[in-house]
């Protein structure tokens, strides 16, 4: 008897409060939808005189964080990354998904402080599609390991899905001084966090190259010897700052 | 100690008169007129419980045969011999809710992917399959070397919540978690050839990548399958396949690495 009244009580706050349904409309889609938009993420629009539309959809976005998360988690298991406090999983999902829930709340604030056109949804909708050229960037680099090749994929393929992101924030928000901080803003979080997700997990590379033999580590080794000069200074320093804050 | 004997004597005793009411008493051994006043009391009995031994004083012919003689049933105690009762009872494999026959149809819609699937064979949740699968996945990967059995454990409970949410949300008619967790475990199978070959020799180069990959691919597109024939969302199997693929891909960085 009690155990009804108990599981009715507790029925009635979960559909109160775990109500998931408002989010049933965000979630229906096709596959060609998703495909459409997932390369029109790519490509930066060039009319930005009138409000762009952004479709305001989460099963890309969330697919998208989810893929991040894997590619992620294969680069630290490739490079035998050490966490000491917590684990590879909750490292890699709390990154992800703290950069795109933070990132675009943080947007939404800053959109509503210059009084930009644009909504969470939409916000967290066209964020989340950025992350695919993360995810392109991250996959070929994990797997292919020069850096200079590396360099060229982040100012190309993150470059483009930024001016694709910035160009239709530009398009929603009037005034130069408004665009600036919004778009500079979102460009340099979104180009900085690819390359702390490329750095961040490789550090444990360089350490254990020197002390590392067996068969299943040659595409390391490259790493060493192929870095010129000023890209070493570039990645020491980095390390440096990484090492510095963490 | 008698005492907890006879309790648990009563427990055993009351339960079977509730299923074999209808079997007749006369197998039990026990005194007639006790079989015929339990007759009369069916209805009281059914809805009072079996479980609720009330009493334990052996002094049940003036009460209402809840509680019956003890002392000269033969298959009350089971450490006695199960020889008389043994017919009346439903087989052990029917009470547990075990079907082979449907466990072999849903293995084998799994291991062929291109055969269209039945919608209905998901309709019952059977986690029997699923738990022997994870078992199977479990002891392939301790003969690799890798204790992981949380592991899995914690990644399938997580991935069938997660599924089950974006399930909920995608598809018109809402799933339960069983069905979800039925399906998901049922397509592990694949994955248990994969850590099986991983015993032999290691994934971690080339041709096991590829193996790992073609995997993924084939549990993913049985899960897929199986769901959208199930939920009747024929447009969306690659939006389906996806989430499923990105879970298996766990389970095959858990047995490549």
């Amino acid at each position: 008897q009690m155990w009804q009244v108990g599981k009715r009580q507790a029925s009635r706050a979960f559909s109160l409060y775990a109500n998931i349904d408002i989010l049933r409309p965000y979630f229906d889609v096709e596959p060609v939808q998703v495909r459409a938009r997932l390369l029109e993420s790519m490509i930066p629009v060039k009319m930005i005189n009138f409000p762009q539309k952004i479709a305001g959809e989460l099963y890309g976005p969330l697919m998208l964080v989810f893929t991040l998360v894997a590619i992620l988690l294969h680069g630290m298991k490739t490079s035998d990354t050490i966490i000491r406090e917590g684990t590879l999983m909750g490292t890699a999902i709390g990154t992800c998904f703290g950069y795109w829930l933070g990132v675009s709340s943080f947007m939404y604030f800053l959109a509503y402080l210059c009084n930009a056109q644009i909504t969470m949804v939409q916000m967290l909708s066209l964020l989340g599609y950025g992350l695919f050229g993360h995810c392109i960037t991250l996959f070929v680099t994990y797997n292919i390991h020069f850096h200079s090749l590396f360099y060229i994929f982040w100012l190309v393929v993150g470059g483009l899905s930024t001016l694709r992101m910035v160009a239709v924030l530009v398009s929603r928000t009037v005034g130069h001084t408004q665009r600036l901080i919004l778009c500079g803003t979102l460009a340099a979080l979104h180009m900085l966090f690819l390359l702390y997700l490329h750095f961040a997990y490789h550090k444990v590379v360089e350490g254990i190259l020197d002390t590392l033999e067996g068969p299943n580590m040659p595409p390391f080794q490259r790493v060493a010897r192929d870095i010129p000069v000023v890209s070493n200074a570039i990645l020491n320093t980095t390390a440096k700052a990484i090492a510095l804050t963490l | 100690m008698s005492n907890f004997e006879q309790f648990h004597i009563d427990f055993y005793q009351s339960n079977y008169t509730i299923e074999d009411q209808e079997e007749g008493c006369n197998s039990y051994g026990s005194d007639k007129n006790l079989c015929e006043s339990r007759k009369s009391q069916t209805e009281k009995q059914a809805a009072g419980g079996a479980f609720v031994p009330s009493d334990m004083l052996p002094s049940p012919q003036s009460y209402s045969g809840r509680i019956l003689q003890p002392a000269y049933s033969p298959d009350s105690p089971p450490q006695l011999g199960y020889v008389d009762g043994f017919d009346e009872e439903p087989p052990l494999l029917e009470e547990l809710g075990i079907n082979f026959e449907h466990i072999w149809q849903k293995t084998l819609t799994v291991l062929n992917p291109m055969k269209p699937a039945d919608g209905s064979i998901m309709n019952e949740t059977d986690l029997t399959g699923p738990m022997v699968f994870c078992l199977a996945l479990g002891a392939t990967l301790l003969m690799a070397g890798k204790v992981h059995f949380g592991y899995v454990y914690g990644m399938s409970a997580i991935g069938c919540l997660a599924m089950h949410a974006l399930l909920n949300l995608m598809s018109v008619s809402g799933v339960s978690h069983g069905c979800v967790a039925s399906v998901l475990g049922y397509c592990l199978l694949p994955m248990v050839i994969l850590s099986s070959s991983a015993v032999i020799f290691s994934l971690q180069g080339i041709p096991g990548t590829v193996l790992a990959l073609f995997i993924i691919g084939w549990c993913s597109l049985s899960a897929s399958k199986i769901f959208t024939s199930a939920l009747a969302m024929e447009g969306q199997q690659l939006l389906i396949a996806y989430p499923c693929a990105l879970l298996y891909g766990l389970f095959a960085l858990l047995t490549v690495f």
